[in-house]
């Protein structure tokens, strides 16, 4: 059976280093996803990444359970991709990861997608990401936490410190302008939708 | 809340998106959308960037972060006398200086040049008939006393001491069994995973780089095919040229009017 969360933390707490491993390989991945997409650069989501379970692990004796270990977990990352702007003082970028090509981006697709699906997905991630680095933090992070890690809106209002509504308004300022980027480079489906 | 939804509610729109809204006001939003082609029409546009959204992914590079801690410093077991009372051990301390001194043979007479200490049984001790007779007598006397009060507290502390290190050296055996039983399984226990992770890498490797390579392979044969074509195409066009250009040729001797 595998064990929760909670069940793992605590048996951190009393000092298992196995247990928060578990909770490592867990939550390694969405934490360092939602770095990725915050801050745009892959090195740096690794190092925010790893830093946010140091962080964490320091932390532990004072976690007391009062909020879910995965957004004390997101409040910690997001604060070092705060942080990491700020200190950086660039816009975000999306870089492609060190060491990897076309070729071996094609290869690791599988042989199930063409390569005209490939280039169309590849160019179409691109587009979205130079369409999110358009968008003001807040705005960004906002998408990112309720696109890609599903969080509710009272979720994103207690890991961002702003009311509901503001939530809202930056997901709905940001789908906007999202909208008008992809519009821009000939995404047809979204020009159908258009009001007429 | 209104009992109808309007144009500008920009939240409760989002909130619609999203479905995370109250079925009453989901059902306004609804009936507003069936008489508004501008909020229709906006709601359609923002779920295509939601659908457009999913094809921007992080790349899949490997993380695999661990916590290792340095193993805990090994406690030396405690000496084996160290369950023994303090009593009992200067005791012993005297005991041993008792029988040390009586393998020695240690001797001290009291005479007219003073006290005088002599050990060793070469030269057995001779009694100096003097005026200080009386008192190399008594201490005979005493010695006759104390022999048998020391073989008793001998015995004594002997037995007292081999049933306090039987007892400590029994205790230590027993958590020691314990710690190491425990450790041991535990260390097994992550053994096996960690060869079971391993094994797993490996195979998703080996299927990784498997796929890869026909990949890269197909992706060869695609750029070959593609630059026979071209040099097909290339070719073929030159020819044609060539012969287009020889056509206007003919055409204008035959017809030099042209």
């Amino acid at each position: 059976m595998v064990a929760t969360d909670e069940e793992l933390v605590a048996r951190s707490m009393a000092g298992d280093a196995e247990s928060f491993n578990q909770l490592v390989l867990r939550w390694e991945r969405p934490i360092y996803a939602l770095a990725y997409r915050v801050i745009g650069r892959d090195e740096d989501a690794r190092d925010v990444c790893q830093e946010t379970f140091l962080r964490a692990f320091r932390a532990l004796p004072g976690f007391k359970g009062q909020a879910k270990f995965s957004s004390w977990l997101y409040r910690i990352a997001l604060n070092l991709c705060r942080d990491w702007i700020r200190r950086k003082k660039r816009t975000p970028v999306v870089d492609m990861p060190e060491g990897v090509d076309v070729v071996e981006l094609a290869a690791e697709q599988g042989p199930v997608e063409s390569i005209e699906d490939l280039v169309a997905r590849r160019e179409m991630s691109g587009i979205v990401a130079d369409g999110m680095r358009l968008l003001p933090d807040e705005q960004r992070t906002a998408i990112v936490l309720k696109e890609y890690h599903g969080l509710t809106f009272q979720e994103i209002a207690e890991l961002q410190g702003c009311p509901l509504s503001t939530v809202k308004t930056r997901l709905y300022q940001g789908l906007s302008v999202l909208r008008r980027h992809l519009e821009s480079r000939g995404m047809t489906s979204l020009h159908n939708g258009r009001a007429s | 809340m209104s009992d109808t939804f309007v144009c500008d509610d920009k939240d409760t729109l989002i909130a619609y998106l999203y479905d995370e809204i109250d079925p009453i006001v989901r059902r306004r939003v609804e009936e507003h959308l069936r008489v508004c082609a501008a909020c229709t029409a906006e709601v359609t546009a923002l779920s295509s960037v939601r659908v457009e959204l999913a094809s921007w992914s992080a790349p899949e590079t490997e993380l695999d972060f661990q916590f290792v801690r340095k193993p805990a410093e090994v406690v030396p077991p405690a000496a084996w006398w160290s369950g023994v009372p303090v009593w009992a051990q200067a005791a012993a301390a005297i005991f041993l200086l008792a029988v040390s001194a009586a393998v020695a043979n240690v001797q001290v007479r009291s005479g007219p040049d003073g006290i005088v200490v002599s050990t060793g049984w070469m030269s057995p001790a001779t009694v100096v008939p003097s005026a200080a007779g009386p008192t190399t007598v008594a201490t005979r006397a005493v010695d006759e006393t104390w022999k048998p009060a020391l073989a008793a507290l001998e015995s004594q502390l002997r037995n007292e001491i081999k049933s306090s290190r039987d007892a400590a050296s029994n205790a230590v055996r027993a958590s020691t069994r314990t710690t190491l039983d425990a450790s041991t399984l535990k260390s097994i226990e992550l053994m096996i995973q960690a060869s079971e992770v391993r094994q797993q890498r490996e195979m998703a490797l080996r299927l990784t780089q498997f796929n890869r390579d026909v990949n890269v392979q197909r992706q060869a044969d695609l750029v070959k095919i593609d630059q026979v074509i071209g040099q097909y195409a290339a070719t073929s066009g030159a020819e044609m040229a060539r012969q287009r250009q020889q056509l206007n040729l003919l055409r204008r001797v035959n017809n030099p009017q042209e």
